[in-house]
């Protein structure tokens, strides 16, 4: 019985550690990649750890200021990539663990770093903010949409607009009308004035994206969770007829539309080319991108650029579909989540753990890197 | 290793937990309890020797205490009185143990796989794209993220997180494990040491997962529940219902005192076991009960 008693107590104590081993960490850790942004020769790098917004000169990678909300939480922070507008610059925040919990949209100055206002929200905001006429579009992750009067800092009648699922994706503003997609299957076009929806249009799957649009045609293009590329006229709401496309896994990110050509991405690791009207794969693709593929393709001339989780960039010629250089060339030592930026010649690229590097986008060398350090 | 117990156990598990919840209509609450009780009837093979032994172990308790009695502080000669008592009876010590040790992978995996399914952040979807199987994926890809909801409350978020009426759960969970390990566990042998640690065990276990469940995913807390409510029905059709009542002879004093017995009541259903034991008690007091007959034999 005294043998039975310890084996039991072993035993028990071993589930225990296990248990805890696998649930405790040192600190919160936000369960989303950094996020980067280039405008007006300023890099935008947003980390959740260190937990910033780091404003890089764009040339030479020196940083110049930093923002973050004076919150007292060690709580992991969650922030939506950053978007110029006006003299201010705006970013998502959010800490869970402050009482009450802390969401909303801040708006900051990008010479100084210093906050200018912040309107609350009721989730995380992990969608980019689009400024738009004097005023802030985003979404959050209780699946409210907002509009805010950048001067009036505040909400605008009639928004938020309720989408009943959560928005990570960031909106798309156009001619008057606001598209945004939701986890829930829906995609919602909005009137950018009223808030008030003009129509709706269900996916088979979550869309986390911003739609893309073809204004000469004026289709939407958005992937889904089922690795269908849905395509969506943005007058009516309706499917577009003709159209068909399926990845082997997740489309997270967003389309990129160039001339006559679509390119996708997908988490099956692929870059494909497609026809716009039919959804066809294109000849010589797709391309192998050798691991998951999240972040969107971007691209510069007739170069497309696509980075993987296994922390590979690689340069394909758009036409051929051939590649045209790697970075690094030797082993990676970091998942790469975020969509690069390509500015005159360089391409930004930002790795998983907070190292910021800009490549020559024509031939992959390396310009500069800056290392994300807890200030 | 990491990746081979991912591939062999959480993987499998994680997918089935999908499957149920697609095929409940997107109910994942509803899937975790069909998938425990799945999960119970597999491990039915490897707990049901521990439950019995359990039994077995509560019907021997009289005769162990008879033997504390008999040899007083000799504690050599306990144990190997003990020992033959136990062999005699059928009962392994170590019976109780063994399969526990091996259940540990199969609770750590099933702990793993809801934590991964239930995942609401980017990176969280990002690992669960990987660990769906390709083979008829889109209907599972269809379910994502999945419905967390139940009874208005978030099995992805903690009590700590949500507040209010979730912090039951914890309490729900030390209980209900405290009232099974109540059932399973023998009363005292007269063994102080050993009944302290199993006391200590059978009060300190419930306590340390309600502690812990403040902190877990709620989804990971009613997996624990239904567990346990499971265990103490299975628990009550093997050793009788009477532990149930776990307001008799309880007191706080003796709930935390190490070697105390918690309320622990004899279970009704224990004739076969006390019939081996009757059989054991004879044995060793005069010699087996072949040569008993032979004597009786002799003397007519």
């Amino acid at each position: 019985m005294n043998q039975t008693s310890r084996m039991f107590g072993a035993a028990a104590m071993l589930l225990l550690l296990a248990l805890a081993l696998s649930s405790c960490g040192a600190a919160p850790v936000s369960q989303d990649w950094p996020d980067l942004a280039v405008d007006n020769g300023l890099v935008y790098v947003v980390s959740g750890a260190p937990q910033a917004v780091y404003l890089l000169d764009a040339e030479t990678g020196v940083q110049k200021s930093s923002f973050s909300p004076q919150i007292q939480s060690a709580g992991a922070r969650y922030w939506s990539p950053v978007t110029a507008g006006g003299d201010l610059a705006f970013v998502g925040f959010g800490v869970q663990e402050t009482k009450p919990p802390t969401y909303g949209l801040y708006a900051f100055d990008p010479l100084t770093g210093q906050e200018r206002w912040h309107v609350e929200a009721t989730g995380f905001v992990l969608g980019a903010p689009v400024f738009a006429d004097g005023v802030v579009y985003f979404g959050d992750s209780k699946g409210m949409v907002y509009a805010i009067d950048a001067e009036k800092r505040s909400v605008k009648p009639g928004w938020p607009f309720e989408a009943g699922g959560a928005v990570w994706g960031s909106p798309l503003v156009e001619n008057g009308k606001v598209y945004v997609a939701s986890l829930n299957h829906h995609l919602y076009c909005l009137d950018a004035q009223t808030g008030a929806k003009l129509w709706d249009y269900e996916a088979k799957g979550a869309l986390a994206a911003r739609p893309t649009l073809d204004p000469s045609t004026g289709i939407l293009y958005i992937g889904d969770f089922v690795g269908k590329m849905n395509a969506v006229d943005a007058a009516s709401g309706q499917a577009v007829e003709g159209f068909a496309f399926q990845a082997k896994n997740w489309i997270w990110s967003e389309a990129l539309l160039s001339g006559d050509r679509l390119y996708v991405t997908s988490l099956d690791g692929n870059l494909y080319a497609l026809d716009p009207a039919t959804g066809a794969v294109l000849p010589s693709y797709p391309f192998d991108g050798g691991d998951v593929l999240r972040a969107a393709p971007v691209q510069s001339g007739d170069t497309v650029f696509v980075a993987s989780k296994e922390g590979k960039v690689t340069a394909v010629d758009g036409k051929t579909g051939v590649q045209l250089w790697q970075w690094p060339s030797g082993l990676s030592t970091t998942q790469i989540l975020t969509t690069p930026v390509v500015v005159e010649g360089t391409l930004y690229v930002l790795q998983a753990t907070g190292q910021m590097v800009a490549l020559e986008a024509d031939t992959g060398v390396q310009n500069w890197s800056f290392t994300l350090t807890a200030q | 290793m990491s990746e081979l117990f991912n591939e062999v156990i959480i993987r499998p598990m994680l997918n089935g937990l999908l499957w149920l919840s697609h095929i409940f209509g997107d109910q994942y609450w509803l899937a975790i309890i069909i998938f425990t009780i799945v999960i119970r009837l597999i491990m039915t093979p490897l707990m049901l020797p521990q439950q019995r032994s359990a039994k077995k172990m509560q019907a021997l308790q009289p005769r162990l205490k008879e033997l504390q009695a008999k040899y007083g502080k000799d504690r050599e000669k306990i144990a190997q009185a003990q020992m033959a008592l136990y062999k005699e009876a059928g009962v392994s010590p170590l019976g109780g143990c063994l399969p526990t040790l091996v259940q540990f992978p199969i609770w750590i995996g099933l702990y793993q796989s809801i934590i991964h399914s239930l995942g609401n952040q980017p990176i969280n979807l990002l690992a669960l794209s990987q660990d769906i199987y390709t083979r008829g994926a889109q209907l599972l890809w269809s379910d994502v993220p999945l419905n967390r909801f139940f009874l208005g409350m978030d099995l992805s978020l903690t009590p700590q997180q949500m507040g209010g009426l979730t912090y039951a759960l914890p309490v729900l969970v030390a209980f209900t494990m405290w009232l099974q390990s109540k059932m399973m566990t023998p009363p005292g042998t007269g063994d102080a040491q050993a009944q302290g640690m199993t006391q200590s065990m059978t009060t300190m276990m419930p306590l340390m997962f309600g502690f812990f469940s403040l902190s877990f995913a709620t989804g990971l807390s009613f997996y624990f529940l239904v567990s346990n409510v499971i265990g103490i029905i299975t628990q009550g059709f093997i050793s009788g219902w009477s532990g149930l009542r776990f307001w008799e002879g309880l007191s706080l004093s003796r709930l935390f005192s190490g070697g105390a017995r918690a309320g622990a009541s004899r279970p009704a259903d224990t004739k076969e076991v006390e019939a081996t034991t009757a059989k054991t008690q004879r044995g060793m007091s005069s010699g087996s009960s072949t040569t008993r007959k032979k004597k009786r034999r002799r003397k007519r």
